[in-house]
C-alpha cells in the first residue's frame, strides 16, 4: 500500500491500519448526522406536541432513545475506538495486528447498532437510559466490541517502546473495562433484572460508567496524543498524570447517582456521589493542567480539543454543584441536566473526538483535507451549535426548575416560559446538523481522492502538523 | 505500575470492580431482600400486587418511552412542591416499587409527575379522549402529543362497543373510534398509580430539637 506522499507525518502505523480507520471514522460521522437528524424532531416536539406524533415510531420518548443510542453507540463509540487503535498503533511503534478483526468487529457493531434502533421505534425499547437496545443485540454488540479492541490491547502489550503515554493508559483502560461494564449492565437490568428501584440505581451506575470508564479515557487519549503533537512541547505537569488516570478510574463511576436526590433510593447513593464529585475535580484539574497548551495553538484539530477540554472542565464543575442538594432542588428533573449532558458528551467528548479526527485523517489518507473552506464551515457551525445548544438547554431548565418548584405554575405556563428556548434548542440542532453534513461530505470526499490514488500536488509536502488538517487541494 | 503490563489490567479491573461492588452490590444488598410490609391491623400487605392488565400496562408506558417525561417519585413535602402540586402526600419509597417489573421512576419532569395519578380520578374514557387528542377535558391547548395511534378505526358492528372513544362522533359514520388493546393496558395501568400505605420509613422525621425546647417552655 504504497502512498504517493511518503513523508515523515504518515508513519508504517498509519498505511497499516488505514482502510479499518478509515471505516470506523466513515460510520462514526454517518452516525453523527443520523443522530442530529433524530436529535433536531425530538427537539422539535418539546415546543410542538403534535409533531410526528401520529406516528407510534416517533413518540417522543423513542426518538430519545433513538438519539442518545445513535449518538454514543454510533458516533461516540465507532470514533473513539478509531482513535484509541490509532493512538496504540503509533505509539506502539508496529504497525497495528488483528485489523481484519477490527473490520469484522465494525461491520457487526454498527449492524447491532442499527438492529438496536429498528428494536427501539419498533417498540423493543428497554426503557434503561443507554442501554435501550433491545435484549436481541446485547450480545452482539459485546462480541463486536471485544473484536475491534483486541487489536488494540495487542498492540499495547507488543509495544516496541519502554516507557508508556498517558495517551495509551487512556485507550487501554476505555478498551478493556467496556466490556466489563456493559456485560454488568446486561446481566443486572436484562437477563437477571435486580429488584425495584435497584433498577435506577444500576443503570445510574452504569450511564455513569459509560462517561467516566469509556467516552471520557477515549477522547482524552486522542486529546494526550494530539496535543503535544500539534503544539510541538511536551506536556507540563506530566508527572501528576498517573494520578489523575486512576483517580478518574476508581472515583468517576461513583458519581452516578447525582440524579437520584431526593428519589426513593438509600440516601447514602447521592451523597456519596457528591461527594465523589468533588474528589473528581482533582483529574479535571490535572487534565487542564496537562492539556492547557491546546489554548494557546494554532489549527483544526487544537481548536476543537482546545473548545473540547473547556467543555470538559465546565462540565465537571457544574456537576458538582448540582450534585449538592439545595442546588438539585432547582435543577433536578429539568432541561438543566439535558444541557449537562450535552456539553459532557457533545461539547466535551464529541468535540475533543472530532480534534482528534482532523488530526488523524490527513495521516491516514496521506493527503489533506480535501476541502479547506468545508473544514472552516464545520469547525465554525459545529461550535457554534454546542455553545447555543447548551445555553438554551440550561435557560430553559433554568425557567423550568423555578415553575416547577411553584405549584401555582402550571404546566400550560412552564411550556411557554420555556418556549422561546426550546426554539433556540432547535435552532442550534440544525445548525448542528448542516455542520455535521458538511464534515461527512469533506470526510467522503477525502477518503474517495485517497481510494483512487490521484495525483497529489505538489504543495501536499506537509511539514507542519498543522498544515495537515485544512489544505484546499 | 504503568509499565508493568499485567500490574496495569489488574489496576483497571480493580477500578471496575470497586465502583460496581461500592454502588450496585452495595445497594443490592441493603435493598435487595425488601419484603412487603405486613398490616396486622388492615389483615394485607403492602404494596398489593399490580393486576395483571396493568402491570402488562407498565410496559406499554416503558415502550413508548412515557418516562421520557414524565417522573413516577415524589420527592418529601419539604423537598420541592411535589406534594403542593398534589403528587403526593408522602414521599415515594423503595418498597412502593417492588413489585413492579419495570420501575419507571423517571428523571425528567417536562411533564407531570405520575405516582399517584389514580388520585386524579380521570375515567377511562376521559382517558382515553386525552390520549388521543392531546387536550383534557374541557381544555383548549393541546397538552400532551396526541397518541393516535394507540387507537383503531372500526365498522359498528350490532353495538357502539365500550370502550370507543367519546369522539366517534367526528369518524365517520358508521365507524366508531376504539381504544387499542395497548390503549386499554394504559389506561389500566394510569389508573392504578397510588401510593396510599404509610410505610414506617416513609413518615417524615419529626425533628427532636423543637420538642425539647418545647419541653423546656
Amino acid at each position: 500500500m504504497s502512498s504517493p506522499s511518503i513523508n515523515a507525518e504518515v508513519t508504517a502505523a498509519d498505511t497499516a491500519g488505514r482502510w479499518p480507520l478509515l471505516l470506523l471514522f466513515g460510520s462514526a460521522l454517518t452516525w453523527l448526522v443520523i443522530a442530529s437528524v433524530l436529535s433536531l424532531i425530538g427537539s422539535i416536539q418539546l415546543h410542538n406536541l403534535a409533531f410526528m406524533a401520529d406516528c407510534e415510531w416517533f413518540t417522543h420518548g423513542r426518538m430519545t432513545a433513538l438519539t442518545e443510542t445513535a449518538f454514543v453507540y454510533g458516533w461516540a463509540a465507532n470514533a473513539g475506538l478509531g482513535i484509541a487503535l490509532w493512538v496504540l498503533g503509533r505509539l506502539g511503534g508496529a504497525p497495528l495486528r488483528a485489523m481484519n478483526w477490527a473490520v469484522v468487529g465494525t461491520l457487526f457493531w454498527n449492524s447491532a447498532v442499527m438492529l438496536g434502533l429498528i428494536g427501539i421505534a419498533t417498540g423493543d425499547a428497554t426503557s434503561f437510559a443507554l442501554l435501550q437496545m433491545p435484549r436481541y443485540v446485547q450480545p452482539l454488540l459485546v462480541a463486536a466490541y471485544v473484536s475491534i479492541g483486541v487489536s488494540g490491547i495487542l498492540a499495547w502489550n507488543g509495544r516496541r517502546t519502554d516507557g508508556t503515554f498517558a495517551s495509551q493508559w487512556y485507550a487501554v483502560a476505555a478498551l478493556f473495562i467496556f466490556p466489563w461494564l456493559l456485560i454488568a449492565a446486561q446481566t443486572m437490568l436484562l437477563w437477571s433484572p435486580v429488584r425495584g428501584v435497584l433498577q435506577a440505581v444500576v443503570d445510574g451506575w452504569y450511564v455513569q460508567g459509560v462517561f467516566s470508564l469509556w467516552l471520557a479515557p477515549l477522547a482524552l487519549a486522542g486529546a494526550y496524543y494530539v496535543v503535544p503533537k500539534s503544539t510541538g512541547r511536551t506536556l507540563p505537569s506530566y508527572e501528576f498524570a498517573s494520578l489523575s488516570f486512576w483517580t478518574l478510574l476508581f472515583v468517576g463511576s461513583l458519581t452516578g447517582g447525582r440524579h437520584l436526590i431526593g428519589g426513593p433510593v438509600p440516601a447514602w447513593i447521592p451523597t456519596l456521589a457528591n461527594a465523589a464529585c468533588c474528589m473528581l475535580l482533582f483529574h479535571y484539574a490535572v487534565v487542564a493542567l496537562n492539556l492547557r497548551g491546546s489554548f494557546f495553538g494554532g489549527g483544526t484539530a487544537l481548536r476543537f480539543i482546545s473548545f473540547g477540554l473547556a467543555a470538559y472542565l465546565f462540565g465537571a464543575v457544574l456537576d458538582a454543584i448540582t450534585s449538592f442538594r439545595g442546588v438539585a432542588l432547582l435543577t433536578q428533573f429539568t432541561y438543566v441536566s439535558a444541557a449537562q449532558q450535552q456539553l459532557a458528551v457533545y461539547g466535551g467528548i464529541s468535540m475533543m473526538l472530532l480534534g482528534s479526527i482532523y488530526f488523524a485523517v490527513p495521516r491516514l489518507t496521506g493527503r489533506a483535507w480535501a476541502s479547506a473552506s468545508l473544514v472552516r464551515g464545520h469547525t465554525a457551525l459545529s461550535l457554534s451549535g454546542v455553545l447555543l445548544l447548551v445555553v438554551c438547554l440550561a435557560a430553559a431548565g433554568w425557567t423550568q426548575g423555578h415553575d416547577l418548584n411553584n405549584a401555582k405554575t402550571s404546566f400550560a405556563e412552564m411550556n411557554s416560559h420555556a418556549r422561546v428556548w426550546l426554539l433556540g434548542v432547535t435552532t442550534a440542532n440544525v445548525i448542528l446538523l448542516t455542520g455535521n453534513l458538511i464534515l461527512l461530505v469533506n470526510y467522503v470526499r477525502s477518503v474517495c481522492c485517497a481510494f483512487c490514488n490521484t495525483s497529489v500536488p505538489a504543495e501536499v509536502a506537509f511539514r507542519q502538523p498543522s498544515a495537515m488538517e485544512a489544505h484546499a487541494s | 505500575m504503568m509499565k508493568n503490563g499485567f500490574l496495569f489490567f489488574v489496576g483497571l479491573l480493580s477500578a471496575f470492580v470497586f465502583g460496581w461492588a461500592g454502588i450496585a452490590l452495595g445497594s443490592h444488598k441493603q435493598l435487595g431482600g425488601l419484603a412487603p410490609f405486613y398490616d396486622d391491623s388492615e389483615g394485607s400487605s403492602f404494596p398489593a400486587r399490580p393486576q395483571g392488565l396493568a402491570a402488562r400496562g407498565q410496559l406499554v408506558y416503558a415502550d413508548l418511552g412515557c418516562a421520557s417525561c414524565h417522573t413516577q417519585q415524589v420527592r418529601r413535602p419539604d423537598f420541592g412542591a411535589d406534594k403542593d402540586r398534589g403528587w403526593g402526600d408522602r414521599q415515594s419509597v423503595a418498597r412502593d416499587y417492588i413489585h413492579q417489573i419495570r420501575p419507571q421512576i423517571g428523571e425528567s419532569r417536562t411533564g407531570p409527575d405520575l405516582a399517584n395519578f389514580a388520585n386524579r380520578k380521570m375515567d377511562s374514557s376521559e382517558l382515553f379522549q386525552f390520549l388521543r387528542s392531546g387536550i383534557v377535558a374541557g381544555g383548549k391547548a393541546v397538552s400532551h402529543p396526541p397518541y393516535k395511534f394507540l387507537f383503531e378505526s372500526r365498522v359498528i358492528v350490532g353495538e357502539v362497543s365500550a370502550n370507543a372513544s367519546p369522539m366517534s362522533a367526528s369518524s365517520a359514520p358508521g365507524r366508531q373510534i376504539v381504544a387499542s388493546e395497548r390503549a386499554q393496558t394504559l389506561v389500566a395501568y394510569l389508573q392504578s398509580l397510588n401510593t396510599p400505605y404509610q410505610f414506617p420509613e416513609a413518615r417524615p422525621v419529626t425533628p427532636l430539637v423543637p420538642k425539647t425546647e418545647a419541653a423546656h417552655k
